[in-house]
């Protein structure tokens, strides 16, 4: 099977001179489709980069980056928006709901920019809702829902135009063990069902769920493949 | 994304706060109201003297008193007045013209019995109902014999008949004008005011009796009038006319020291004042539409920046720059074309108010209301471009770690 995501010597520099930041330098790594992994590593080490990079919100400084077989950094801006909006869903650490529009119409909106008439739209909407153990609270808006909640409405959203990969930049770093654990359930079960999930965290007992970890230092791949069993020793590098 | 789901959304956006979205239209609103005002108000204005002027008739000529020259030498050289030898010269010698009539007034206070009313005292001759077209509406009008004998008699316009006589039949009574007692003999038809002029509340008497017992003699060349009004035998007449005046006057005096104005010129300088009035009020209008649409810029950017996460979310969502831009642009079109519709209709009812309260008939034209909205979306647009560039272009990254 094809990679799903591959960088081939791929590096963001940020800055020029004395203030360059070589945010990655020179990856080259492969995901392939349906594998549930997570991104570890120091901080600073270049794993938002990294994320943003896969999520089409960036473009290589040089090398190369391929999602699903097409080159991302000879894309407009206009395709990569539609390839974020078709094949790609985000769930952030800081949910990043917008606070005036009900669940419903939160999970509704990328939808909207798919251009998916409002009817089919409602019923999609409840329904990953529904999927994410939200089917009563429809209608609420995020002030009147529990961390927890507003990040299962997020997850909601990521994956209610059925995406190929949902990214997740640290998203149990706001909640709590319990609802963490109800959370990275979820994912398991979007993983199970095909859907290829990668996510960056700090926290060795939410990367020992995934089934695979990429470690980063300093803007590059450290350790790749690195059995979850091996995680306790290796904690040091966090 | 298509344009209803933008503008659903935009809608959406200001709804949810509409306390600074009702702040942002203020400054279209009064920008709107000021230019609906204010464009009616002069509409009303021109519409108030072209009726005025219109009333005169359109045969009518009125010669007046005075020349260019004088007049830029700041009145200091009094010119030559008209007086009634010139009247009767051109009633003579011009075979163009039907009839004329000198004029020449003062005030006065007119009694009957223990009851006054200041007046305005008009001396005239018989062509006067012809010139103006007036009717008597009781009794007659003055005549060549009441000219010739300078007698005292009068007749009352219908307002001041009515105020005097309160019901009472005035004809063949006596009423005291400047203490001098004159015979009623007519009642003039009501007519309204026309040139600021309004006869109905006026008393008529011979321009001889005018001049030898209530104001006296004042012009060394003869009977002195205001001025003359003539009627031409046809609206065709009406040059011919006008230059045979001009010849028979200049003959006369030895130089232009009148005017001749008919209704169509008097329209035309009217027209002129009143459009430039119009004019002048709407661009002092159209200042404040534009710094509303500065207000609006204002704000937008302001949002923009305070809206920072939620353009990075939506474009991490999959919304294309295009569509930010897009919706930043009509949530400006539609807080300055919705302030302008506002601003229009309070516009509208203040000139309601206006003409409800003066004599000018103010109304709303059409062309001033679709002018006003059709700017305001267009200053929208104009101001709203800024902001919603910079909300298009922001990069989706920065945005969403602005928390
Ligand atoms: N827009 C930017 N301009 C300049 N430098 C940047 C920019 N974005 C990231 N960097 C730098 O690139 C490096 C990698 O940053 P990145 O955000 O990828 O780290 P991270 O691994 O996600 O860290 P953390 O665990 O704290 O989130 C850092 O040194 C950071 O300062
Ligand atoms: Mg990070």
């Amino acid at each position: 099977m094809p990679d799903l995501i591959r960088f081939q010597n791929l590096s963001k520099v940020y800055g020029s001179g004395n203030t360059e930041v070589k945010a990655l330098w020179q990856v080259s790594m492969a995901i392939a489709p349906g594998e549930y992994c997570s991104i570890m590593g120091p901080s600073g080490s270049g794993k938002s980069t990294a994320m943003n990079m896969i999520g089409c919100l960036d473009r290589p400084s040089s090398g190369e980056y391929f999602f699903d077989g097409q080159d991302v950094g000879q894309l407009g801006e206009a395709d990569l928006a539609l390839i974020r909006n078709r094949k790609i869903g985000f769930v952030f650490q800081q949910f990043h709901l917008l606070p005036q529009l009900t669940a419903l119409d939160n999970v509704s909106l990328p939808m909207v920019y798919a251009g998916i008439s409002s009817a089919v739209r409602n019923e999609r909407a409840a329904e990953a809702l529904t999927q994410v153990g939200l089917g009563q609270r429809l209608h609420n808006r995020p002030n009147q829902l529990s961390g927890g909640q507003q990040q299962r409405v997020a997850i909601a959203r990521a994956i209610v135009n059925q995406p190929l990969l949902i990214l997740a930049d640290e998203p149990t770093g706001a909640l709590d063990t319990q609802t963490t654990k109800d959370v990275m359930a979820i994912f398991e079960q979007l993983n199970a069902e095909g859907i290829t999930v990668v996510m960056v965290t700090h926290e060795p007992e939410v990367a020992q769920l995934t089934h695979r970890v990429i470690w980063f230092r300093d803007g590059q791949v450290l350790n790749d493949h690195m059995s979850p069993e091996d995680m306790r020793q290796t904690a040091f590098f966090t | 994304m298509d344009f209803t789901e933008s503008f659903k959304m935009a809608a959406k956006t200001l709804a949810a706060n509409k306390l600074r979205s009702s702040l942002t239209m203020l400054g279209i609103i009064i920008g709107n109201a000021s230019v609906i005002a204010m464009v009616g108000l002069g509409e009303g204005a021109q519409q108030f003297i072209n009726g005025q002027l219109q009333s005169l008739g359109p045969n009518v000529l009125f010669i007046i008193p005075g020349s260019r020259e004088t007049r830029e030498l700041g009145g200091l050289e009094v010119p030559r007045n008209l007086v009634v030898a010139d009247a009767e010269a051109i009633a003579t010698q011009v075979p163009s013209v039907k009839a004329v009539a000198p004029e020449n007034s003062t005030q006065g206070v007119v009694s009957y019995r223990n009851r006054n009313t200041n007046s305005t005292i008009v001396g005239t001759t018989e062509d006067f109902l012809t010139v103006r077209s007036f009717e008597v509406e009781k009794g007659r009008f003055l005549t060549p014999l009441d000219q010739r004998r300078n007698s005292l008699v009068v007749v009352l316009g219908n307002q001041l008949a009515e105020r005097l006589f309160e019901g009472e039949a005035a004809l063949g009574k006596q009423v005291r004008i400047r203490g001098i007692t004159f015979d009623v003999v007519g009642v003039l038809e009501q007519k309204g005011s026309s040139l600021g002029l309004n006869y109905d509340d006026s008393v008529m008497i011979p321009i001889t009796t005018l001049a030898s017992r209530i104001v006296g003699r004042t012009s060394p060349y003869g009977i002195e009038v205001s001025f003359i009004s003539v009627s031409a035998n046809s609206q065709e007449s009406m040059d011919t006319a006008e230059f045979q005046i001009t010849n028979l006057l200049r003959l006369r005096h030895g130089g232009d020291d009148f005017f001749i104005n008919s209704q169509d010129t008097l329209l035309e300088i009217a027209d002129t004042v009143t459009g430039a009035l119009t004019l002048m009020l709407a661009a002092i209008a159209s200042i404040s539409l534009v710094v509303g649409g500065i207000g609006i810029m204002n704000i937008m950017l302001v949002s923009v920046r305070e809206r920072t996460q939620e353009i990075g979310l939506r474009k991490a969502i999959g919304a294309s720059q295009q569509d930010i831009l897009v919706q930043f642009l009509i949530e400006a079109i539609i807080l300055s074309a919705l302030g302008g519709l506002i601003g229009t209709a309070l516009g509208a009812s203040s000139i309601l108010v206006i003409s409800v309260l003066s004599p000018f008939e103010a109304g709303v034209s059409t062309s001033a209301v679709l002018v006003a909205v059709g700017v305001s979306g267009g200053i929208g647009l104009f101001f709203g471009v800024v902001p919603a560039r910079q909300a298009a272009r922001l990069d989706p990254i920065v945005a969403l770690r602005s928390a």
